[in-house]
């Protein structure tokens, strides 16, 4: 029993060794394929950068108004973010390409449905990035415009635009990643519904000054406090 | 295009004029008349033998306010006015949109006055009830005369009007440009045919914030083209129905427009050291007693209010040591509240300086600064409420001063990238 | 012998305006005369006007032009005799000339026998021919006429001892109408020459015949009968004779001076004439158009009589202040040209020679509703000389051609009763007749074509007139109408080319047919009819349906 053992785990250990021997070269390729990588995808940052800025890429972006989007979400500069993406897009290629030489069958399975799922990533991450500018950009004028119209409840209100438009966001998102779908878009649906939403991409987007108007018109006022309206800024 | 064929053919009947007097309006009706009244006993008093038209840009009034101005017009169709004129006057009337744009209203207007070659340009306002007929020669005298090219107005105004024009605006574009333009935004000016067309041909109407303060780029183009420009006292200045959505709008065409031009004259300002008076016709400026209650409480409860709720705006545009010494003053009693001219002048240059590098929506940082000028404006207030006008001129000067002193710190928070 | 004359001759005459003295001097005195005159009725006829109206040519001291006169029956001797007359009028009459001659009926010369006698005693028969006073302060409501050089209404006599009354120059004692003698006396005058053939006469200083106390002594009720009253002899013995009156007047105080068509047949209309000069340097038709808007109705046989210029300075007394200093500023910058409210300049130098000015001017006095009346000289563009007393600067001697005293006189230049216009501009040499009739182009040619074209149609002179007003103001549009013709005039008072639409919807299908090239133009249909037209243009159109 004792030796069937022993001869077991002999066994099992030479073929875990053998296993280890097999994959080794692989995986020291892999590592390879990963460093050179990195190298090859940092030259090739520097070497976009050094392009964007030669053909002055950064007034363009600031012509189009991206500069400011990028600005308002805190990344770096397009130029920056540009050439980064480019890294990261190298080197995660050489990566999975390093990957890809291990041979590991349902691996490779697994790599390919990554690739595919890629793009819905990167819409994903747009609609993200987007609803997130939408939602700071809206609860801002909100709160601007309840705080100008001496709203008392402004933080609430702009608070609220922002969750709101955040959830609508998300739900997007998981719509198009494709993760539980249906659970999303009926919590959203339910929110959806409330009218503060439509009020918000109104105020937001088409009717600035009807929903300012609105605002002061809806909203209970102080007849005397309209004295002070009485003193003209011009 | 600018002008639509039917104006156009109006245009050619007018045929080349000497003085183009402009009237933007929107449901006028109820002003109009005193304003017409007034332009035409000024053309038929002191400019007779002119070659002068009166042009009114509409944006769609729905109470008759274009058949009101046209109605202004003098020839030789028998009727039983008793008005007597050397020549005819032409009144005339085109529709530019279906709602108010201040600055495509100016644009027609000036489109106009090029093609028909005038001299002078004037714009009225069509609010100014309180016009009276040497109004025109006050501000037309000056380009025909002495060949000036701006004619800025300065207003006979009650003790705490325009607290925006004197504590911003004014002090702002004296110490940025080196003139001091009490006015540098104004229902009223007149301008030589020569700036108009300049004007004309500027990029200003391709920008946002040019097309909203138009009013406001002409006066800096007059500044940054080496124009002639001068300050012709008018009179009393009447003003129209106020809310307090007017402050926001107001803040949009002046200080927009003024933060906007920034960007475009950069070279030009940034070597303006101090600034020069403007040469004036008439007095520099006349303050009557004020007579309307205005309610303190409310200011600071606004100027309060909006440093609190918008500390996380606010973070993103003033520096630190700006936003607490504001939270500190939010902090105040009515009774001790003070808004000292130097943090004024800081937080707006601070402001101007977020505009540039549109740290956040610009429009945004416009509609920040508003409570933080209810603040200033209470501060000055409770400043001046003893004071007769020689004390309210004092203190406008005092923060042109702080202006003046603080534009090198303006120029080293617009360089710098942080 | 008389011109066989029809109702209403003088509706369609073209009267050409002459003194004597200042066209041909036949006799080498240096003073022009009727046989001169007579001598260049050729001229005249190829000019084409069809009627003359003489300055006064009676003897006189000419201390005003032969304005004062010293004998009504008689002809100056230094134009020639009664004879010389006689032979001129057939002359005239033979090339289809009508005469018009002066009537100065509210004054005499100091000189005059009647004046002479009047002032010799209070007792004298002829004593209240004039009118006299012990006092000058009677009569105050009545305005001093030559402001330049009088100051009062009345004169002081040191032979009567007493003051007399003068509207005008101090040696022009004014007539008393309230004196039937004096009417009756001037009734004979004009009889004299009536019989002689005369087919006219102008009136001179007409408002101011009868003189009331608490009134401005014009334009009187009492006025007006006198004029009636020779109206009625006229017409009874010399029919178709016209009475032509100087009334310089407001329009609706000159209506009066047509009565019910029983009172004169033609009156100068004094406002238009500087209301024309006023929209053509305004370049705004507002000042023409408002004056004729202004302008009564007058009975069907009478007619107003329009002008440019004449022998006295252009009036500027029926305007208002503002429009007096605009004239001054524009027309009359050096004040040595201004004399008693007007300006003394010809036509041409008025319009700074400006050929297209000149041409539209004459053009929209051919148009108008009224008889032109040509200046002499105006037809070549003579200049002036305004450092000639008084209004002696637009009463040169007429040049004829560019060679001795400019064809005017044989005698030796120092002797004429003028100088002639010498400056390279307007001298003889550069303006005369003979150098103009050689070129087809020139502007004696020009108004002889427009003239010719004028007569062609009784439109003009005897058809109403229909305003247009389209809304580009520097174009001055209206319709003749007379009987089934129609004519349309377009004139551009701007110095640059102008575009106006016109509303021509009434004319409907009608052609256009330009009357000086008598080209085709569009047919007028609903749309507005427009017209592009260069500096000072203007068109003549008849209407055809086809």
């Amino acid at each position: 029993m004792r030796e069937i053992i022993i001869s077991e785990l002999t066994q099992a250990w030479q073929d875990l060794v053998r296993g280890f021997a097999h994959y080794l070269p692989r995986l020291i390729v892999m590592l390879i394929i990963a460093l050179v990588g990195w190298l090859v995808a940092y030259l090739l940052k520097v070497v976009v950068r050094g392009i964007l800025r030669l053909t002055k890429f950064s007034k363009l972006s600031e012509n189009a108004g991206a500069t400011q989007l990028l600005n308002q979400a805190a990344l770096p500069s397009s130029t920056e973010l540009l050439s980064r993406l480019v890294f990261w897009v190298a080197w995660v290629g050489f990566i999975l390409l390093g990957v890809s030489v291990l041979g590991i069958v349902g691996l490779q399975e697994y790599i390919s449905r990554f690739f595919l799922f890629l793009p819905r990533l990167f819409a994903a991450l747009i609609i993200l990035f987007f609803g997130s500018l939408a939602a700071g950009f809206f609860s801002r004028a909100a709160l601007l415009a309840a705080v100008n119209a001496n709203f008392r409840s402004s933080r609430l209100l702009s608070i609220s635009i922002r969750i709101i438009i955040s959830i609508f966001a998300l739900s997007m998102v998981f719509e198009v990643l494709g993760l539980a779908e249906q659970t999303m878009l009926i919590a959203f649906a339910i929110v959806f519904g409330a009218v503060m939403l439509g009020l918000a991409i109104a105020f937001g987007v088409g009717g600035k000054d009807l929903a300012r108007e609105f605002l002061e018109r809806k909203l209970p006022k102080d007849k005397k406090d309209e004295k002070e309206d009485e003193l003209s800024p011009l | 295009m600018i002008l639509t064929d039917d104006f156009l053919r109006q245009l050619i009947n007018v045929g080349e004029v000497d003085i183009l007097v402009g009237l933007p309006t929107h449901n006028h009706a109820d002003s109009i008349k005193p304003v017409l009244g007034g332009v035409q006993a000024g053309i038929l008093k002191c400019f007779p033998r002119e070659r002068v038209v009166i042009i009114n840009a509409d944006a769609g009034s729905q109470d008759g306010t274009p058949e009101l101005v046209t109605g202004a017009s003098i020839d030789d169709v028998w009727t039983a006015s008793k008005v007597y004129a050397l020549r005819t006057l032409h009144a005339i009337s085109t529709q530019y949109a279906r709602t108010p744009e201040p600055g495509t209203a100016l644009r027609t207007i000036l489109a106009a006055g090029d093609l028909l070659r005038a001299k002078a340009c004037v714009l009225v306002s069509p609010d100014s009830t309180t016009i009276e007929p040497d109004w025109l020669q006050h501000l037309v005298a000056p380009i025909y005369r002495d060949g000036f090219d701006l004619v800025s107005p300065i207003y006979r105004r009650q003790k705490f009007e325009g607290v925006l024009m004197r504590n911003l605006l004014y002090p702002m574009t004296r110490a940025i440009y080196g003139y001091g333009i009490r006015e540098p935004y104004a229902p009223e000016f007149a301008i030589s045919g020569r700036l108009a067309t300049d004007f004309l041909g500027k990029e200003v109407w391709n920008d946002e914030w040019g097309r909203i303060g138009a009013e406001f780029y002409l006066t800096i183009t007059a500044i940054t083209g080496k124009y002639r420009i001068c300050q012709s006292f008018l009179g009393t200045k009447t003003q129209p129905g106020q809310s307090a959505s007017d402050v926001v709008a107001a803040m949009r065409r002046t200080v927009g427009a003024l933060f906007s031009s920034l960007d475009i004259h950069f070279p030009v300002w940034s070597t303006v050291v101090g600034s020069q008076p403007v040469p004036t016709f008439g007095a520099q400026s006349e303050v009557m007693p004020e007579s309307t209650h205005i309610n303190r409480k409310r200011l600071r409860e606004m100027f309060a209010t909006g440093v609190s709720q918008l500390d996380p705006v606010f973070r993103s545009i003033l520096s630190a040591s700006t936003l607490s010494e504001l939270q500190r003053i939010a902090t105040l009693e009515l009774g001790e509240f003070s808004y000292p001219a130097e943090v004024w002048a800081r937080t707006v240059f601070e402001f101007a300086s977020s505009f540039h590098k549109s740290v956040i929506s610009r429009d945004h940082i416009v509609q920040a600064l508003v409570p933080l000028y209810r603040g200033r404006t209470l501060s000055f207030l409770l400043e001046n409420r003893d004071g007769g006008g020689d004390d309210i001129e004092k203190s406008v000067e005092s923060v042109c001063g702080e202006f003046e002193a603080l534009k090198p710190y303006l120029l080293e928070i617009w360089a710098d990238q942080k | 012998m008389p011109l066989t004359r029809e109702a209403g001759w003088y509706k369609n005459a073209i009267i050409y305006q002459v003194h004597v003295r200042t066209f041909s001097d036949s006799n080498g005195d240096g003073v022009g005369d009727f046989q001169g005159l007579a001598q260049r009725l050729d001229y005249v006829r190829e000019l084409g006007v069809n009627a003359i109206w003489l300055m006064p040519f009676f003897p006189s001291p000419l201390r005003d032009d032969g304005y004062d006169i010293s004998d009504y029956k008689s002809v100056h001797p230094s134009y020639g005799t009664l004879e010389d007359f006689k032979t001129f009028l057939s002359i005239a009459h033979d090339n289809d000339i009508r005469v018009i001659i002066e009537m100065v009926a509210n004054h005499t010369s100091d000189q005059h026998p009647w004046f002479l006698e009047s002032r010799s005693s209070r007792d004298n028969p002829k004593r209240d021919w004039y009118v006299w006073s012990d006092t000058d302060t009677r009569y105050r409501g009545a305005r001093i006429i030559f402001l330049d050089t009088e100051m009062s209404n009345w004169a002081w006599d040191p032979v009567s001892k007493s003051y007399y009354w003068h509207r005008f120059f101090s040696h022009q004692p004014d007539l008393n109408y309230d004196n039937p003698a004096v009417q009756e006396e001037i009734w004979n005058v004009m009889k004299f020459w009536l019989d002689l053939g005369v087919d006219g006469f102008r009136l001179d200083a007409v408002p101011y015949l009868i003189e009331r106390e608490g009134t401005s002594c014009e334009n009187l009720q009492e006025t007006h009968e006198v004029v009636r009253g020779l109206r009625r002899k006229v017409d009874e013995h010399y029919p178709h004779t016209i009475l032509l009156a100087e009334a310089n007047q407001w329009p609706a105080d000159l209506r009066p001076y047509f009565g019910d068509g029983d009172e004169f047949h033609m009156a100068f209309h004094f406002p238009l004439m500087p209301r024309m000069f006023m929209g053509l340097r305004l370049e705004d038709r507002k000042p023409i158009t408002e004056i004729l808007q202004q302008t009564p109705e007058i009975p069907p046989s009478c007619q107003w009589c329009l002008f440019l210029r004449n022998h006295d300075e252009l009036t500027l007394e029926m305007v208002t202040d503002m429009e007096r200093d605009y004239m001054y500023d524009f027309y009359a910058r050096d004040t040595t040209m201004r004399l008693n409210l007007g300006i003394r300049r010809r036509l041409a130098p008025l319009l700074d020679n400006d050929r297209r000015r000149i041409e539209l001017m004459n053009g929209i006095l051919m148009s108008l509703p009224g008889t032109p009346i040509i200046y002499y000289g105006d037809e070549i563009g003579m200049g002036d000389n305004i450092y000639l007393g008084d209004r002696n600067g637009v009463r040169t001697p007429m040049q004829w051609s560019g060679g001795w005293n400019g064809g005017f006189s044989n005698a030796d230049p120092e002797s004429l009763y003028s100088p002639l216009i010498l400056n390279p501009v307007y001298g003889y040499p550069a303006v005369n007749v003979l150098s103009q009739k050689r070129t087809e182009h020139s502007l004696l040619s020009w108004m002889q074509h427009t003239i010719r074209i004028r007569r062609s149609t009784p439109v003009f002179g005897s058809g109403s007139i229909q305003f247009l007003y389209p809304a580009n103001h520097r174009v001055l549009a209206y319709v003749r109408q007379w009987n089934e013709e129609t004519v349309l005039v377009v004139n551009n008072l701007s110095n640059s080319a102008q575009a106006v639409e016109l509303d021509l919807r009434p004319y409907k299908g009608n052609i256009l047919i330009e009357m000086f090239g008598r080209n085709i133009f569009p047919r007028i249909g609903d749309l507005p009819y427009l017209l592009t037209m260069g500096p000072y243009q203007f068109y003549w159109f008849r209407l055809r349906r086809i």
